[in-house]
């Protein structure tokens, strides 16, 4: 039987996730080193029309995998369809989003398939049976490269490494449909919360004054905010870990858990750069970091680097910007 | 489960601590670590004890143990989750420094794990250095366990079995079910607010028995995948680095965002 690239869609109210492409992309590349073909999985109990989409979109071969009365993600219900069905489509890589969907998915399906599990690539290179995959470590301050000499892979792509490819007019093709079922004995799902608070100040500001553990302390976000008084109608931001201490509230954060957003000048103080806040912040105008430590990875974004403690750097920036005004 | 006789395993690991320069050494295609340097326990890990903890606090016939695999060092973060609570540290001490894969430390705490009636398996939702998120999920399906990841609220509930979880998803939603105990969560950060040690406590973990296992002692398995290269990341912009002193700098800067229209 041929081998396979399968690539499990991510999709939510209704919508695929804009990482499905990405995924296709992905795909793709391995598909230069592996001659396998490519199939999309979408699971859910309403998917028919998602998969027709898809399908005529990308010209690749799409299964709905109808479940009923699957209205969310749910692991159990998605690793025991997948775990039974994915064999016989002999997959040497599975490609999944580096998302809280592919995060709970990935290891325990590789478990079930004896597949190896390889999270948050970002990159994939090398050639015909030597592949590898390039994955952020130490909060982006090195890049490593993967190899695994098992016969299937899953992999997670970190959303926004790769480009969604164009899709030129692909030749229609039909969707295929299979029916599962799976009933769930160990957790049900109770549906999805929205969020209480919007972030519509923080991803609609032209300028994005954002602050990290570098600020040291509560107090020091004072400093912050005196920043960012140099741009009328900016908005102050911040990293996870700076929620986390409750300095800010999380609707201020900028990361993959928090508001994706891309002002024309993105300040970034005291802030490391680990992938998961960069993917909020990367599609920024123009990015300045401010960062004691020279080897912190939002130099690797940044348009301009200050090598400097923000707690002296900030005020003197403003006194200088105070004196040039007057 | 009929009592509110509760036992739980926090899986932890130590990391350097985020400052800390990462280098590279290219004849062991691994990374090189200053000696000098010191080590914590993984942020999100902290939050997986505090949870635990928490928990303990709620339904005081709970046991709280702690687990990590890692270099001899990393008994210090064992005694530094013990000064925050809790009541046994286990150490699987393995050699050397190198990458270890999840399946392999997935592997050992599942074999620790089996048999021992945990409640309740928690670790942090990632490693900061690593940052795989793999080892509790792994853990899960090596023993057949229900498992959720990146929790942010939790509600126990002994008496019929089960914990209520909502999980943090994209943007801000929430993915809320319920699992059926005995059950692996791994903690998101922001679940609560980790306490620090107290000093009756420290002083009480040098005396608490730590158990040690010896990791080449248990049984071995195939790691799966392994690290054959590692590099600095490429810079994706310019990164124009400024010079001088730091007046400089800021006149530098304002002449740079001046120049592009982004300051007045």
């Amino acid at each position: 039987m041929a081998q396979s690239i399968i690539i499990i869609a991510e999709h939510f109210e209704g919508e695929l996730r804009p990482v499905t492409y990405e995924l296709v992309g992905f795909a793709l590349e391995l598909q230069k080193f592996c001659p396998a073909k490519i199939k999309m999985l979408i699971l859910g109990d309403d998917v028919a029309g998602l998969a027709q989409d898809a399908a005529t979109h990308t010209g690749l071969d799409v299964v709905a995998v109808i479940v009923p009365a699957l209205t969310t993600y749910n692991l159990e219900v998605y690793k025991g369809i997948l775990s039974e069905r994915l064999p016989d489509l002999d997959p040497v890589y599975i490609c999944m989003a580096h998302t809280t969907q592919g995060a709970d998915l990935a290891p325990p399906l590789a478990v079930r398939i004896k597949a190896a599990c390889i999270t948050g690539v970002v990159q994939v290179s090398g050639e015909k049976d030597r592949v590898s995959f390039a994955r952020d470590m130490y909060a982006g301050k090195v890049v490593a490269t993967f190899e695994s000499t098992s016969e299937r892979r899953i992999l997670t792509l970190q959303p926004g490494s790769l480009p969604s490819p164009v899709f030129d007019h692909p030749a229609p093709v039909a969707v295929e449909t299979w029916t599962a079922t799976y009933l769930a004995k160990q957790s049900m799902s109770r549906g999805i919360k929205p969020p209480k608070e919007t972030n519509a100040a923080l991803t609609e500001a032209e300028v994005v004054v954002s602050a990290g553990k570098g600020v040291g302390k509560k107090e020091n976000l004072q400093i912050i905010d005196n920043l960012s008084r140099l741009w009328p109608g900016s908005a102050v931001g911040g990293s996870r870990p700076v929620c986390d201490s409750g300095w800010l509230e999380y609707r201020q954060q900028v990361g993959t858990t928090g508001a994706t957003v891309a002002p024309k000048l993105y300040v970034a103080c005291g802030i490391s750069g680990a992938s998961q806040h960069i993917a909020g912040m990367r599609g920024s105008g123009f990015i300045v970091a401010i960062n004691r430590d020279s080897g912190a990875a939002i130099f690797n974004v940044a348009d301009v680097c200050v090598v400097e403690d923000l707690i002296t750097f900030i005020p003197c920036l403003i006194e200088e910007h105070r004196k040039q005004s007057i | 489960m009929a009592s509110t006789n509760i036992k739980i395993l926090v899986c932890v690991k130590e990391v350097p601590q985020p400052e800390a320069p990462i280098g590279i050494d290219p004849s062991a295609g691994w990374v090189q670590i200053e000696r000098s340097t010191s080590y914590r326990i993984n942020r999100f890990d902290g939050f997986a004890v505090e949870e635990a903890l928490l928990i303990k606090e709620a339904f005081p016939d709970t046991t709280v143990d702690f687990i990590t695999v890692g270099p001899d060092r990393s008994a210090m973060i064992l005694k530094r989750a013990l000064g925050m609570g809790g009541d046994q540290g286990i150490h699987i001490v393995t050699d050397g420094e190198g990458y270890l894969s999840p399946f392999v430390t997935a592997h050992w705490i599942a074999l620790y794990a089996r048999g021992k009636t945990y409640d309740l398996i928690l670790t942090g939702v990632m490693s900061e250095d690593y940052m795989q998120g793999q080892v509790g999920p792994t853990i899960a399906e090596f023993l057949s366990l229900p498992c959720a990841t990146a929790t942010i609220f939790e509600r126990l509930s002994p008496g019929e079995g089960e914990v209520y979880v909502a999980r943090e998803i994209e943007g801000g939603f929430r993915d809320t079910l319920v699992l059926r105990l005995p059950v692996v969560l791994t903690v998101q950060s922001g679940i609560n607010r980790p306490r620090y040690p107290s000093l009756s406590n420290m002083l009480r973990a040098k005396r608490q028995q730590m158990k040690t296992i010896a990791a080449k002692s248990l049984k071995q398995t195939d790691p799966r995948q392994g690290v054959i290269g590692i590099a600095y990341p490429s810079k994706l912009r310019s990164g124009q680095v400024l010079i001088g002193t730091q007046e400089e700098k800021a006149r530098e800067l304002l002449k740079i965002l001046s120049e592009k229209s982004l300051v007045q």
